[in-house]
């Protein structure tokens, strides 16, 4: 498990201030604030349309912020041509360039750089290593496989060895079983290199299995940013919440140290000071934290009726209704202990629970 | 029995592809067999000879004729494709909605009339005091095929992703070098079926020459037609069965050069529409 790294000690790779981008009277980004520590693995989360992409290719020098500031390691890039910058990007197409090998491709960006030709075929060599394409190099990208090509993409920009690597959803492309592969693949790479990356995806499961940190993007602005463990246990936002994973949302007024759902329901959230009395509060429980069997004294219990259930090989899914108009997804593991017959069926009355702490409050 | 019956030969099939081909190519073999004949005659072949190639190359006029329409293709093959090609990435940058009528426009010249075309261009060289030469039949010729090669190399430009000019600014092109560096080479292959078209189009056309052309010396084609009002010659036959050789020549370049880049679809597929893959 990694620890969320704390504020970063030294330059960030990349700050972003103020950063806005207006489109046709619509503001796609909205005065963006961030900051990626040197090293990390930074993934921007979000629906499309959220603006992930155009921050990206704001960063990379591609489109023109309409206002605010990017730094590249403390420096002032946002009047910089793309070329200039020390910034490099694996797009989504890859973008090989069909007229050049794959030595052509990835050494492309060293020899625009002006270094002596044994070096390049030096550095290329041992980058073609790194991305198992060594027997490769002389086949033109026309005769390569799709996960081959994401890795001579991925070998052409790292090449150059930038400040920061900018990823736009590079394994949208690839099958389910390829893309799995190439997250482990791509994850192992970037601490072996030890560049940033900042990696711009709508699948959550990639974002929170790649990142040190994830931050969910919607409608221009950060919702969330986090380590992958805090954005899933601990979302501030019904946005947050929503996005990632599957949750249950349930709203209602505060009342005594209570959010009361319905006439017969009031869960308590003991800790929490920042509602009044009669506020709207939402709250959400992950369906994987409540429990149909083995509850304990300290677990917050209600009564239900199984409503649907659906079986999932690992796991099984129940719909369980506590009161009316509120029904709560719960995610149970198909333990070895547990018997086919020992599942539950519809209409049957089950009482289920978790503990206090997992109940979080949204904003 | 299923795989068996459909492996026998579709009789009706084949035989319509024989009576299609010999439609097709009876006339042109005609030409060629009677390049041959001894005798001057255009309908009974007496015996094989080489005299009308004999005549050809002592008929100074008509040689005169062959340099001049090769200096007119080529100079005109080149002038569209650099016309061409800047207005095919010109147009491949604009988006708007005037943009996009600006590219529908330029596509006019594949559909007008030639006939239009060439009275256009005698009116417009006359009318600003253009002698009529050599230069006139370029200046049309180019107007011309250069819509052609536009749309040869949007098509192409089109099957590359958007991206790759991107890639090239992003790892440390200037815009200029990207397009030079990437963007051309990319479009090498659909750059020479268009250039090859172009030149086979323009080197035998005969509308656009005929109301272009100066006095001397006059383009093949128009040449050719003059001399036929005084009496067919068959060094006509020699010549068209020269032509005829170069084109197949041509043609089979155009087929096979792109293939030589390893590339994917030769730039022919990107005017017949298919993929012999």
């Amino acid at each position: 498990m990694s620890t969320p790294p704390s504020p970063p000690p030294s330059t960030p790779s990349v700050s972003l201030r103020g950063l806005t981008k207006d489109f046709a009277g619509a503001t796609v980004v909205d005065h963006l604030d961030l900051d990626i520590a040197s090293g990390e693995f930074f993934s921007l989360l979000g629906p499309s349309g959220c603006g992930k992409t155009t921050t990206l290719r704001m960063i990379a020098g591609f489109s023109d912020p309409t206002s605010g500031t990017i730094l590249v390691d403390g420096e002032d890039v946002t009047g910089t041509p793309p070329h200039q910058r020390d910034v490099n990007t694996v797009f989504q197409s890859y973008a090989l360039f069909e007229h050049l090998d794959v030595r052509g491709n990835v050494g492309f960006g060293l020899r625009r750089k002006g270094i002596d030709r044994r070096t390049i075929d030096d550095r290329v060599g041992r980058m073609l290593e790194l991305v198992e394409l060594g027997d490769r190099a002389r086949e033109k990208p026309a005769r390569l496989s799709g996960g081959q090509r994401q890795r001579v993409a991925l070998a052409r920009a790292l090449i150059n060895e930038p400040q920061v690597l900018l990823l736009d959803e590079p394994l949208a492309a690839l099958d389910l079983k390829l893309r799995h592969a190439m997250q482990a693949e791509l994850k192992a790479i970037q601490r072996e290199v030890g560049i940033t990356f900042l990696f711009v995806t709508h699948d959550q499961d990639e974002a929170l299995s790649m990142s040190d940190r994830v931050a969910i993007m919607n409608n221009g602005v950060i919702e969330q940013c986090g380590a992958p463990e805090d954005v899933y246990e601990r979302p501030t936002s019904v946005f947050a919440a929503g996005f990632i994973g599957t949750s249950n949302l349930i709203s209602g007024t505060w009342s005594r140290g209570c959010v009361c759902v319905a006439e017969s329901l009031a869960i308590p959230v003991p800790g929490h000071q920042d509602s009044a009395e009669g506020d709207a509060v939402s709250l959400t429980v992950r369906p994987e934290k409540i429990w149909l069997s083995d509850l304990t004294p300290q677990m917050f219990r209600v009564p239900g009726t199984i409503v649907a259930t659906s079986y999932h090989g690992a796991t099984t899914q129940y719909v369980v209704a506590i009161a009316d108009g509120l029904s709560l997804t719960v995610l149970e593991q198909n333990l070895p202990r547990m018997r086919a017959d020992d599942r539950w069926q519809a209409g049957d009355r089950v009482e289920l629970g978790w503990l206090p702490e997992h109940t979080v409050v949204l904003r | 029995m299923a795989t068996r019956r459909l492996e026998r030969k579709p009789a009706l099939a084949v035989a319509m592809t024989a009576v299609f081909f010999a439609w097709l190519y009876l006339p042109i073999l005609a030409v060629a067999l009677f390049s041959f004949n001894d005798k001057k005659s255009l309908s009974a072949f007496s015996g094989f000879s080489l005299r009308w190639y004999d005549d050809l190359v002592h008929n100074s006029a008509l040689l005169d004729s062959l340099i001049a329409s090769l200096k007119i293709a080529t100079v005109s093959t080149v002038g569209s494709l650099v016309f061409g090609t800047m207005l095919a990435l010109g147009l491949e940058r604009v988006t708007s909605r005037r943009g996009r009528v600006i590219g529908a426009v330029t596509l006019l010249p594949l559909v007008t009339p030639e006939i239009v075309t060439g009275v256009a261009a005698l009116l417009l060289f006359t009318g600003i005091g253009l002698k009529l030469s050599m230069t006139t039949v370029i200046l049309a010729e180019i107007t011309f095929s250069i819509a052609y090669v536009t749309v040869i190399v949007r098509g192409r430009l089109a099957g590359i992703a958007g991206e790759v000019e991107e890639a090239a600014r992003d790892l440390g092109c200037t815009p200029f070098q990207a397009v030079r560096l990437v963007t051309l080479p990319t479009l090498l292959p659909a750059l020479i079926g268009a250039g090859l078209l172009v030149f086979a189009l323009v080197f035998d056309d005969f509308v656009l020459a005929f109301f272009t052309t100066g006095v001397d010396p006059q383009p093949l084609p128009v040449r050719v037609y003059s001399s036929i009002r005084f009496g067919v010659s068959p060094a006509i036959n020699a010549i068209g069965t020269l032509m005829l050789l170069a084109s197949a020549l041509l043609i089979v370049a155009a087929l096979w050069v792109p293939r030589l880049f390893h590339r994917g679809t030769s730039s022919l597929d990107l005017i017949t529409g298919g993929d012999p893959r």
